[in-house]
């Protein structure tokens, strides 16, 4: 077990194809950190070179205190579960489990004993005898999993490992990911385009967007402190809605006004509008709000501070039940954005009402550079 | 009326299957019932059946000294020809799955002795393996004459026919081996094994029904070899190359023996049924094993 570093890291394939740029990231010992993004953002490259799959173009990978760059995959010490498991079809399960310490010539009796360990902690152990191509989709990636942790690696990767998996089987072996990693007490490195695993796994989380890491931090501190647009976009299903306003003078002093094309979300105060006001006076902003931030009418007017929150009619143009909420889409100025309600809310497709946004949740980002504001300037 | 029309329908498929039926009726059947009825009789010149023997011709045959020669030199033969394609269709294979710049020329070459017939093999063989002006004796600084020597001859048109048939092992052996998903193999690399391990776990045990059928190609093909010894060595010298086919063909077309020939077929036949036989039994034990 050890900790890891990447410091510059960069890939560039031979077609000029820029996959990962300036790459720097501490993985301290034992933590459960997560690569997330959308496909092609770069993070499975990461995590190829990590393994030495691919060749770094560019910077340093540090594990523990070895430099590692140029170290065949075999020597790095690390484990790895594949997106397809990549078991070998022509060996049983034991072998499969095996393969890593028989390789390294660790006495038969040793590794039966562990992989016997391993096969009960994954509740595998009647399935040893079976060949690898016989097993179901579940079985397999417990047999990858048990393949990974057999030894202890200096740490395991895991490519995608549950985006095979039905809804609930996922939803389960999530629950039991977590489990393994308080139990093993190893270095995690998860690749993910799944929110939700990347928000209940990790101890931290790396947003990725074309190459770049967009921010590092914890899934609270994501959620509620995005340092930019993508990431705001990015993690919260579904995901916040973003408009485009202007910054304009108001009466009240310390307030601001935030007016759209053809909308207005009227007065602003707090730290906030202050911010604001000194920095992006007459200038366009893009505000951003969470589904959640956005009332019905009925929680509406159960608020005791009704300060900065907005009251704006809008079209409703179509209900999501989700059993115990519900998401209601509406057009508001030609665009389609979301809110979440209570399940109880039940409206029809065209219905006219007033939604309230509470500008207090609301984040703010620079129009071009897409920073956040409100980070940026505090 | 109904009657009539489901009749027709069960007629239908043997009606697709005629066209193909005849072929093989002209070519195969016919041919493989008339061997078996010559191999009965005593023929004359005209390869005739005249007088009918029996088992006589088979009699004969196990009596025959030269016979027996020619099994044992075929039995030679085919375990060098087979060891030398496999193993070169293999190391090509392997050597080729891989992308660098000049990869398709040398798939190509490896894959080239396919399209080479046997004789003109044989021809380019026996020239290079002349005793004065062959660039084999040239290269190696020896003065062997290798087709004419009976300790060498066979290796020599064995070892020219394994490298004639090594090209379509190639081919199979690289189709094989562009199955196999490469993750497996990116596994094992983070799993610690080095490229020994990783050929002998996992590339030849996924190979392995290819490799059994290859097999048994192999050795049905290097059975009934016969261009190369016609060319390179007419069965000699002494009998030290005469395989069973070319003995078939002597008997045949120089003794004109065609009862015996026919019988010689025959037997030859059986043995390559009998071990083609054999061999997928082992097989299927070996599935069920698992």
């Amino acid at each position: 077990m050890a900790g890891l570093t990447l410091r510059n890291v960069c890939k560039k394939y031979e077609n000029g194809f820029q996959a990962v740029s300036d790459f720097n990231l501490e993985i301290r010992d034992r933590e459960f950190i997560i690569f997330v993004g959308p496909s092609g953002c770069g993070k499975s490259t990461t995590l190829r070179m990590i393994a030495g799959l691919e060749d770094i173009t560019d910077g340093e990978l540090w594990i523990g205190n070895d430099l590692v760059n140029y170290r065949e995959p075999k020597d790095r010490d690390l484990s790895m579960v594949f997106q397809n498991y990549a078991l070998y079809p022509t060996m049983t399960v034991y072998d499969n489990i095996a393969f890593s310490l028989q390789v390294r010539k660790v006495p038969k009796k040793e590794i039966d004993k562990k992989v016997h360990e391993v096969a009960k902690i994954l509740e595998i152990e009647h399935l040893l005898d079976r060949k690898a191509s016989a097993l179901s989709g579940g079985q397999k990636q417990r047999v990858a999993i048990g393949n990974a942790i057999i030894r202890k690696p200096n740490a395991l990767l895991m490519d995608e490992p549950l985006s095979n998996l039905d809804a609930k089987l996922r939803a389960k072996m999530r629950v039991e990911l977590a489990k393994l990693h308080k139990r093993l007490e190893t270095t995690i490195i998860y690749v993910t385009h799944d929110q939700t695993e990347a928000m209940t796994l990790g101890d931290r989380i790396v947003v990725m967007n074309k190459g770049f890491i967009q921010q590092v931090d914890t899934p609270a501190m994501l959620y509620e402190h995005p340092d930019n647009k993508f990431t705001a976009g990015f993690i919260g299903s579904p995901s916040m809605n973003f408009f485009k306003l202007n910054v304009g003078n108001s009466r009240i002093t310390d307030g601001i006004e935030l007016t759209g094309d053809r909308i207005s979300f009227g007065e602003m105060t707090g730290y906030k509008a202050r911010i604001l006001k000194k920095q992006y006076m007459v200038r366009q902003v893009i505000m951003g709000i969470r589904p959640e931030h956005i009332y019905t009418e009925d929680v509406y007017e159960a608020k005791e501070d009704k300060n900065n929150l907005v009251l704006i009619p809008v079209t409703i143009e179509a209900q999501e039940l989700l059993g115990a909420e519900s998401i209601l889409y509406f057009r508001l100025n030609g665009e389609r954005y979301c809110a979440r309600a209570a399940a109880h809310c039940r409206v029809e497709a065209g219905d006219q009402l007033k939604l309230a946004f509470d500008l207090n949740k609301a984040h703010f980002f620079d129009p071009e550079k897409e920073f956040n504001i409100i980070h940026q300037f505090q | 009326m109904k009657k009539k029309q489901s009749f027709l329908k069960k007629l239908e498929p043997y009606g697709f299957l005629l066209p193909c039926l005849a072929v093989f009726a002209v070519f195969l059947f016919y041919p493989f019932a008339k061997t078996i009825y010559l191999s009965l009789f005593k023929t004359n010149k005209m390869g005739q059946a005249k007088i009918f023997v029996g088992a006589g011709n088979y009699l004969d045959l196990l009596k025959s000294d030269s016979f027996y020669n020619s099994l044992v030199v075929t039995v030679i033969f085919v375990i060098i020809v087979v060891f030398i394609s496999m193993t070169l269709g293999l190391i090509g294979a392997v050597l080729c799955n891989r992308t660098f710049p000049g990869i398709r020329f040398f798939s190509t070459a490896y894959a080239l002795p396919m399209a080479i017939a046997s004789a003109s093999a044989a021809m380019i063989f026996k020239i290079m393996l002349h005793p004065s002006v062959g660039i084999i004796n040239k290269l190696l600084g020896l003065d062997i004459n290798w087709v004419s020597d009976n300790r060498y001859a066979l290796i020599c048109v064995a070892v020219l026919t394994g490298w004639l048939n090594s090209g379509i092992n190639f081919l199979y052996f690289s189709a094989g081996l562009s199955n196999i998903d490469d993750s497996i193999y990116e596994r094992a690399s983070v799993d610690g094994a080095n490229a020994v391990q990783k050929f002998f776990r996992l590339t030849i045990p996924n190979l392995e029904p290819i490799i059994f059928y290859t097999l048994v190609v192999d050795i049905i093909q290097a059975f009934q070899s016969f261009g190369q010894v016609k060319i390179l060595t007419q069965g000699g010298p002494g009998e030290s190359t005469n395989l069973i086919v070319y003995s078939i063909y002597r008997d045949a077309f120089f003794n004109y023996r065609f009862g015996t020939a026919a019988a010689e077929s025959i037997i030859l036949f059986l043995i390559i049924m009998c071990l083609t036989l054999i061999m997928f039994k082992v097989e299927g034990k070996g599935k069920g094993g698992n």
